[in-house]
């Protein structure tokens, strides 16, 4: 601990100093009886004064919450020798709502009997997804007369991994191809499966339990069904964390995160196996895997998704190849500002990736008032009326863009904050049946 | 577990502070007449500007103001005579209180919530030292009335207890300086 005096004690000292002199000055009693008890305090005080001996130590109830959720850190003390007051103060990381419901520093003075234990339980409400550590704790001692402080800081860092609130999907965006192995999407080629596909002249080799009694009765000679194996589908969630644009009710990011989330945990439940790429100035993947091992993993690489600044450039050529593997339906999460991102779905349609676009509007966060398109005759510079023009100017671009993407066959819906994902989800599955490769 | 209060403390501190800074620098006004009334006055004012923004946002006029309060007491005194001033132990306890209040309305802060045993302890310590404060200046008055010899003895007295008076506060005081222990 660190002890620092207290600023009185040079005042009390200078002032007792000067009386003393001003009653030797003028032969009067009277200056030394009014500083007297500052003199005697600040000996008295200082001799009575002991340093504190205190344990520490801080417990969060749970590693793991959801947006929303309260968590409690217990703080517990244990003073050796008694301390008179204890300003125990506990930094509330960013994310994360404090007592006084406030994301600041929270702090509480509590007096301590010597051999006492106390433990102080701190409720903290989850307010965004992260990855944070709590247990950063400052503490100050003081006597009894406040001359002596003593200071010293706690890293008692707990872990705490708050994911986004899980919102319900009951559809989702099906890809177009299906892996070899066993799952619970209905391929679109033909094999052993549940699926009723077609009907077909019988062949050497067929099983007779598929022959179709009826078309044979029918027509006379040997008919089988044919049916769509049940196959599993592999889905990189490609999100972009080059950019993040914050409004007054939330960023981009936020929304990515928690769509990406919703996502993994919606494909995960009906047996796809399923990866992650961030793709930001700090690039980490996932290859696709499958089970809540992966969930599990998926969501607390995504906790740790942050936007970190810089301005080189990123491929996914740089990526694994075993993480974008070959036929996996790839759902990039961006609100397509980062050229780099841009470019890196250029880069996936190209190489013949099955690509759907959620573009999460870069005006999510900001007011609906601020997002019209303004008048069609814009005002003169001097009276600020540019700004509608420049936003249709800036809509204009981003429609050329998604319109770009859908020539070359990815759907693209723009997911605003009033939107739910699952309209948004419903959005790009209807665009991908219609979606083509334009020709040139 | 409550959330932090408002600045009440802090607030309650430093207008008692200012009250009892303003009573003892007005309190002498009282005791002056003629020309003497009006240099006081600007004491007292200085006084009291000085012990507010002690309380209020500089801590490090706590010293100026307790040296001027102080002075404005000593002149009132050079115009008693020889007359001991009985009051001597209230002044006293009234600087004292006006300081240890001031400190308090530093320390508190709006994001530090205080249990009120803390408060309540704080508020024991304060009367007892205000207590302590005028016994003590009581038997300063007393000790001074003791026949001690001529005069040269008791400046000889005096000189030798201030002198270690200073001496004890600073020897104390040094050791306080910041250090890890």
């Amino acid at each position: 601990m660190t002890r620092r005096p207290a600023r009185k004690i040079a005042a009390y000292a200078g002032v007792t100093a000067v009386a003393l002199l001003a009653g030797l000055a003028l032969g009067r009693p009277e200056p030394v009886a009014v500083a007297a008890p500052l003199a005697v305090l600040v000996v008295a005080g200082l001799a009575a004064a002991r340093d504190p001996e205190l344990d520490v130590g801080a417990t969060v109830d749970r590693d793991r919450a959801i947006v929303g959720d309260d968590v409690t850190v217990e703080v517990r003390l244990r003073a050796h020798r008694a301390v008179d007051r204890l300003e125990l103060l506990l930094v509330v990381p960013p994310g994360l709502a404090g007592p006084a419901g406030v994301a600041r520093p929270w702090a509480l003075a509590v007096a301590l009997r010597a051999g006492e234990e106390r433990t102080i339980p701190v409720t903290l409400a989850c307010r965004r997804w992260g990855a944070y550590r709590l247990g950063d704790l400052h503490l100050r001692a003081h006597d009894r007369f406040r001359l002596l402080t003593w200071e010293q800081h706690l890293d008692l860092r707990t872990p705490l991994k708050v994911f986004p609130q899980p919102e319900a999907l009951r559809a989702l965006v099906r890809p177009f191809e299906t892996q070899v192995s066993t799952g619970s999407q209905v391929s679109r080629h033909r094999g052993d499966g549940i699926e009723f596909a077609d009907i077909r002249p019988f062949l050497p080799g067929d099983r007779p339990r598929s022959i179709n009694w009826r078309a044979t009765a029918r027509r006379g000679v040997p008919w089988v069904n044919e049916r769509h194996p049940e196959r599993t589908t592999e889905v990189v969630l490609f999100l972009d964390s080059f950019v993040d644009v914050r409004g007054e009710r939330g960023s981009t990011l936020d929304l990515a995160v928690g769509a990406a989330a919703s996502l993994a945990a919606a494909y995960l439940r009906q047996r796809d196996r399923v990866g992650l790429v961030s793709f930001g100035g700090f690039v980490q993947w996932l290859q696709p895997g499958s089970g809540q091992a992966t969930l599990y993993r998926l969501l607390d690489t995504l906790m740790e998704t942050q936007v970190f600044a810089t301005v080189a450039w990123k491929g996914i050529r740089h990526l694994p190849p075993r993480t974008l593997p070959p036929k996996a339906l790839v759902v990039a999460i961006t609100p397509l500002l980062d050229e780099r991102a841009v470019a890196a779905l250029f880069d996936l349609l190209a190489r013949g990736y099955d690509l759907a676009v959620v573009e999460v509007s870069p005006l999510a966060g900001t007011p609906a008032a601020g997002r019209g398109s303004g008048g069609l005759k814009p005002s003169p510079p001097e009276s600020g009326g540019w700004e509608p023009l420049a936003r249709r100017v800036w809509a204009l671009e981003r429609e050329t863009l998604r319109h770009r993407y859908q020539r070359l066959g990815a759907a693209v819906v723009e997911w605003t904050e009033e939107v739910h994902l699952q309209q948004v989800l419903l959005e790009v599955e209807a665009c991908r049946r219609h979606a083509r490769i334009a020709p040139g | 577990m409550p959330p932090a209060r408002p600045d009440r403390t802090r607030l309650a501190c430093r207008l008692a502070a200012v009250a009892v800074a303003g009573a003892l620098a007005l309190v002498p006004l009282a005791q002056v007449d003629g020309p003497a009334r009006a240099a006081l006055a600007w004491l007292a004012a200085a006084g009291v500007l000085l012990a507010a923004g002690a309380a209020w946002p500089l801590p490090s006029l706590l010293g100026p103001a307790l040296v001027v309060l102080l002075a404005e007491h000593v002149v009132v005194l050079l115009g008693r005579g020889g007359q001991v001033d009985a009051a001597a132990p209230l002044v006293g306890a009234g600087v004292l209180l006006y300081a240890e209040l001031a400190c308090w309305a530093q320390e508190a802060r709006p994001t530090v919530h205080d249990e009120p045993a803390v408060t309540r302890a704080r508020v024991a310590v304060l009367a007892v030292s205000v207590a302590g404060a005028l016994g003590l200046g009581a038997l300063v008055l007393l000790a001074a009335g003791l026949p001690a010899g001529d005069g040269l003895t008791r400046l000889a007295v005096g000189v030798v207890a201030a002198t270690l008076t200073v001496g004890l506060v600073a020897a104390v005081a040094r050791r306080t300086s910041t250090r890890r222990t």
